[in-house]
């Protein structure tokens, strides 16, 4: 199993998410940014990035993350609120939440799938991928997309390629909503996420 | 009372519902809560994305900042004990929509006319305002609950000698919108201001 390096800033929401029996146990520590040094994620695999992070923690952890990802090392971002300088290669566009498309007649989330083939799509469907999202990613390498917008922006890509490790990258930030206690779809995707980075091909 | 007495303790995230409100009022990095005089403030509004490790590690400047005669504002779900009288949220087990329900328990001019089922339902969706509770401290004065009597707000005068406000689900100073809601920041500030004044001149109020 891979070892699993959750970062945590004292929120509520990673709290109760990262300390979720059945997903702690794929967790090998939760490391406490403000406290974090240059070598703490050293024997780690992955190295999962949560949402709404603190700018000057972003910043903190950032070089880290670059360092962790050139040693071969898979790092794992939730919307990550400054995309632009977290996420190497890509573009980030912002798009305005719409918490309401289930709402509508004939709801459509306006999300589609991609390479349905993908390990990951052996862990949750697309369904568990579907909640509203805060922006999609336009990457300019070649990366393999998973969950897409109608106009092909990236919502969960993989990208193998514009560095030396992997980079697990989603517009979606499941572990506030399973945090804060809101959501099930947010679930069901963290259900099958975990086991993936710990055991699936990534 | 000038708006800027009010410091909004700064997560740097902008997370939506967090928003302290109108503007004017004072933004304090959260981090830099220990390094900053606290004197000039009447009032700390805290943020349920704040770190609560961090803030447990300086819970005393919280508890002297109300012992000063002051007023501190939360909104979240507590996990530490950092907060001056306050317990760790729990989750309502969620069943239906009408667990969510939010009722009025006592008439305060913050929620006077306000409907409570626009506080529950937003475009027809329950469970933005409340999805659990603090059990309160004695003394505690229960303004919102939830269908068994939860308390998702209280306001506490007996843990300090301050008074806090605790939700449990975001702090009211930004609420601005809909129709009988959207005067509920608006009131909160001004009672902001009146429970500062009181404390100020020393009144204990029952």
């Amino acid at each position: 199993m891979r070892r699993i390096a959750a970062l945590y800033s004292g929120l509520s929401y990673q709290y109760r998410s990262w300390n979720e029996p059945k997903y702690r146990k794929y967790i090998a520590d939760i490391v406490y940014i403000p406290d974090m040094e240059d070598d703490s994620l050293a024997g780690f695999d992955v190295v999962l990035l949560p949402s709404r992070l603190h700018t000057g923690l972003l910043a903190k952890v950032k070089p880290m993350l670059d360092q962790f990802a050139a040693n071969g090392g898979t790092v794992v971002v939730f919307w990550p609120n400054d995309a632009e300088r977290i996420v190497p290669n890509q573009n980030w566009e912002d798009r305005p939440t719409n918490f309401w498309w289930w709402l509508d007649k004939n709801a459509k989330s306006g999300i589609e799938q991609r390479n349905p083939e993908h390990n990951l799509y052996k862990y949750i469907t697309l369904q568990d991928a579907t909640w509203h999202y805060h922006g999609v990613f336009w990457p300019e390498g070649d990366v393999v997309p998973l969950v897409v917008t109608e106009d092909g922006g990236a919502l969960v890509y993989v990208d193998k390629t514009s560095t030396a490790g992997t980079w697990v990258v989603t517009s979606l930030d499941p572990e506030f909503h399973y945090g804060s206690y809101f959501m099930p779809a947010t679930e069901r995707f963290l259900d099958g996420l975990f086991p993936w980075l710990a055991e699936g091909e990534l | 009372m000038e708006k800027h007495r009010i410091a909004v303790l700064d997560v740097k995230v902008g997370v939506m519902g967090e928003v302290g409100g109108s503007s004017g009022y004072t933004y304090i990095d959260m981090y830099d809560l220990p390094n900053i005089p606290l004197e000039p403030y009447a009032c700390l509004v805290i943020h349920g994305s704040s770190d609560q490790e961090f803030l447990l590690k300086h819970k005393d400047v919280v508890a002297n900042f109300l012992n000063q005669g002051k007023v501190v504002l939360f909104g979240g779900q507590l996990f530490r004990p950092w907060l001056p009288g306050g317990s760790s949220f729990v989750p309502r087990t969620i069943r239906s929509h009408l667990d969510y329900h939010i009722a009025v328990a006592k008439a305060h001019p913050i929620f006077a006319d306000v409907d409570p089922i626009e506080l529950t339902y937003k475009k027809g969706v329950a469970g933005f305002f409340a999805r659990g509770h603090h059990p309160v401290p004695a003394g505690a004065e229960v303004l919102l609950t939830l269908p068994d009597g939860e308390p998702t707000l209280y306001i506490d005068r007996s843990s300090t000698k301050g008074t806090l406000m605790v939700s449990s689900g975001y702090n009211l100073l930004g609420y601005r919108d809909g129709n009988t809601t959207r005067s509920i920041g608006e009131r909160v500030e001004a009672w902001i201001a009146q429970e500062y004044n009181l404390l100020q001149q020393g009144v204990h109020i029952q």
